[in-house]
């Protein structure tokens, strides 16, 4: 990755750079004049995207806790009378309870499995020095570039031919799949950094191999660990189109980003009790976000390297 | 992806085998790799065996997922390239693909900048810019059904400040429906790829820049003569995401927002490889547009990192 960015490069760039701005100093006194318009341009620039990034989350989180017509009449004032009516209508109509559970029984299920095959897979990488060993770590990298909606319609037909079809189980056995490539390279680089040392004296004391993986690696590797479980719970939590088409309608197997948007259809005029549905199934990754906040910077950067 | 070719090979092995020895140590690295023999399984069952049979169906006539198939040859390609409905999607799929990935990417890139430098607010700025990596693509699109609906956010405030005269259904609006799908797709991934590109700036040593504050260049310069050129590849990188996210994943915003309407107003490539399968009973027809799409990426993908490649 660019994180590798070799301290020879990072010298030439900074020559490179810096070459032509030793020449402007020289017409140039005045050192607020430098960056004085600029920097009055720079942050209304950006605290104007910060409002329009934030507009749509305050209307939304507002709209949920308003009576209808208040949404209508005083769209943006907060001091309207505040019910959680929208909550129970959201959790009844589009029984959201039920998504929520399926969505949990998936999303464990999946991150469960991913685990289960990329810590062995990643452990025989680690401690493999040979070229089969790198012939594989290369068709993992190669999933990256796969984009898996391309893919859509074979994986219905797939899970047709197993049976599986409008089943949560087929979305269980087949989303690690999308996973696996990053975790197994993320869990597989973490795995390197395990000194050999550590393992043989284990192994003479007659620890087999999985004595080995599940004693030495895996808790050496918690911090990657870690990064790539809530890389993964995010993008199970958040998964939509395979949802949808696999599982189905189904009020009693659906998902809760598949029960969500039929708030929208059956609320046309109802804006909140989407938005009381939206909040009620963001909970999750919140609740994430809330717990393993400082993690969650290396997590997306660790997505990041998914390109 | 880079970073798999440049791991340090340990050496705390024996070097120079003999004939014999190396074959044993074949023989112990196809053992060690056994472990990964699951996860060999499931990627190719699940991953590889569906993209490949994918190539398959875009050649047979087919008009449902349990209906019988029959070979179609190219038909499905030759079709594709005279009717309208795709031209129109590749026109609409381009227009956002080229509105949506400067906007991003540059913007993305100057607010990370400017969070680097820690003002006022920068933290919680960060927070915010959070919560649409939160937000999944359903999730998403609900948030702008009421932002974009008759009675919603946008027309509502158009009424406050008295220009109500404005106010339209803009996803019932064909001349304004592509262009409330492009809004979503940047408000979205703007924040995240600011989220991405702050963590990289944030790990370029401080006193680079200090170093060319000294010799006099502004934050402008700072910008776009240092911090750009050595988060380069990177920035590639967020671009690549960038790429496939509004190449692929928009198709949820378009189907949840107006379903291609009014018209075939907000059809893109990806929504239709999904409308043509499960709602209009063109399996195959729906495959070759798959890929057309997935040749695209993958086009998109080497021209972008040609693009962003490290100029040694």
């Amino acid at each position: 990755m660019s994180a590798t960015l070799d301290k020879p490069v990072v010298a030439t760039l900074v020559d490179a750079a810096a070459a032509p701005v030793r020449r402007r100093r020289r017409g140039r006194h005045d050192a607020l004049g430098r960056t004085g318009p600029l920097k009055y341009l720079a942050h209304a620039g950006v605290w104007a995207y910060v409002v329009l990034l934030a507009a749509p989350l305050y209307y939304l989180v507002i709209s949920a806790f308003k009576q209808n017509v208040d949404i209508f009449q005083q769209p943006f004032s907060p001091f309207t009378p505040l019910t959680l009516d929208n909550f129970a209508k959201a959790f009844d109509q589009a029984e959201l309870g039920v998504a929520m559970l399926n969505s949990v029984y998936v999303t464990i299920g999946a991150e469960a499995l991913t685990l289960l095959l990329a810590l062995p897979a990643a452990y025989g990488l680690a401690r493999s020095r040979g070229t089969v060993g790198r012939v594989v770590e290369r068709t993992f990298a190669l999933g990256f570039l796969i984009p898996g909606f391309a893919a859509l319609v074979p994986t219905v037909l797939l899970a047709i031919a197993i049976g599986l079809f409008h089943t949560r189980e087929f979305l269980i056995l087949f989303l690690p799949a999308s996973a696996l490539p990053l975790t197994v390279i993320l869990l597989t680089q973490a795995m390197r950094a395990v000194p050999p040392e550590l393992e043989e004296s284990a192994v003479l004391d007659g620890a087999g191999g999985l004595r080995v993986l599940w004693s030495i690696y895996v808790p050496l590797s918690i911090p990657t660990l870690t990064v790539v479980a809530i890389l993964n719970f995010l993008s199970f939590w958040n998964e939509y189109f395979f949802s949808l088409v696999i599982i189905g309608p189904d009020a009693a197997l659906r998902t809760a980003q598949v029960a969500l948007p039929t708030l929208s259809i059956a609320n046309s005029a109802q804006y909140g009790v989407l938005a009381a549905g939206i909040l009620i199934t963001l909970v999750p990754a919140y609740l994430v976000y809330a717990v393993f906040a400082d993690k969650m910077e290396s997590a997306v950067l660790a997505g990041a390297l998914k390109g | 992806m880079t970073a798999i070719a440049d791991v340090p090979v340990p050496t705390s092995r024996p070097t120079a085998p003999s004939p014999r020895r190396g074959r044993s140590r074949r023989r112990r690295e196809l053992l060690q790799l056994t472990s990964t023999i699951p996860a060999l399984i499931w990627f190719l069952v699940f991953t590889v065996g569906p993209l490949v049979s994918l190539f398959y169906f875009s050649t047979v006539n087919w008009r449902g997922l349990i209906a019988p198939r029959t070979p179609a040859g190219l038909s499905n390609f030759e079709q594709l390239f005279t009717d309208p409905i795709v031209g129109l999607a590749a026109w609409n799929t381009f227009l956002q693909l080229v509105i949506t990935l400067p906007i991003v990417v540059l913007g993305a890139f100057m607010i990370a900048y400017y969070l680097t430098l820690k003002p006022r607010g920068h933290r919680f700025i960060r927070a915010l810019m959070f919560t649409p990596v939160l937000l999944a693509a359903s999730a998403l699109a609900m948030v702008f059904v009421g932002v974009f609906a008759p009675q919603g956010m946008i027309n509502g405030f158009l009424e406050v400040v008295g220009l109500g005269d404005l106010a339209r259904p803009w996803l019932a609006d064909g001349t304004t429906a592509m262009w409330a799908i492009i809004i979503v797709t940047v408000w979205c991934s703007m924040s995240v790829s600011a989220v991405m590109l702050a963590a990289r700036l944030n790990s370029i040593d401080e006193s680079i820049f200090e170093a060319a504050e000294i010799d006099g260049a502004g934050h402008w310069r700072r910008m776009w003569a240092i911090a750009w050129p050595m988060s380069r590849e990177f920035i590639g990188v967020v671009t690549m995401l960038q790429f496939l996210w509004t190449l692929f994943a928009s198709a949820a915003v378009v189907l949840l927002l107006t379903r291609g309407g009014p018209g075939n107003a907000t059809v893109t490539l990806s929504f239709l490889v999904y409308d043509f399968a499960f709602n209009q009973s063109k399996v195959g027809y729906s495959q070759a547009v798959a890929v057309v799409l997935f040749v695209i990426g993958v086009i998109g993908i080497l021209v972008i990192r040609r693009v962003f490649r490290e100029k040694n």
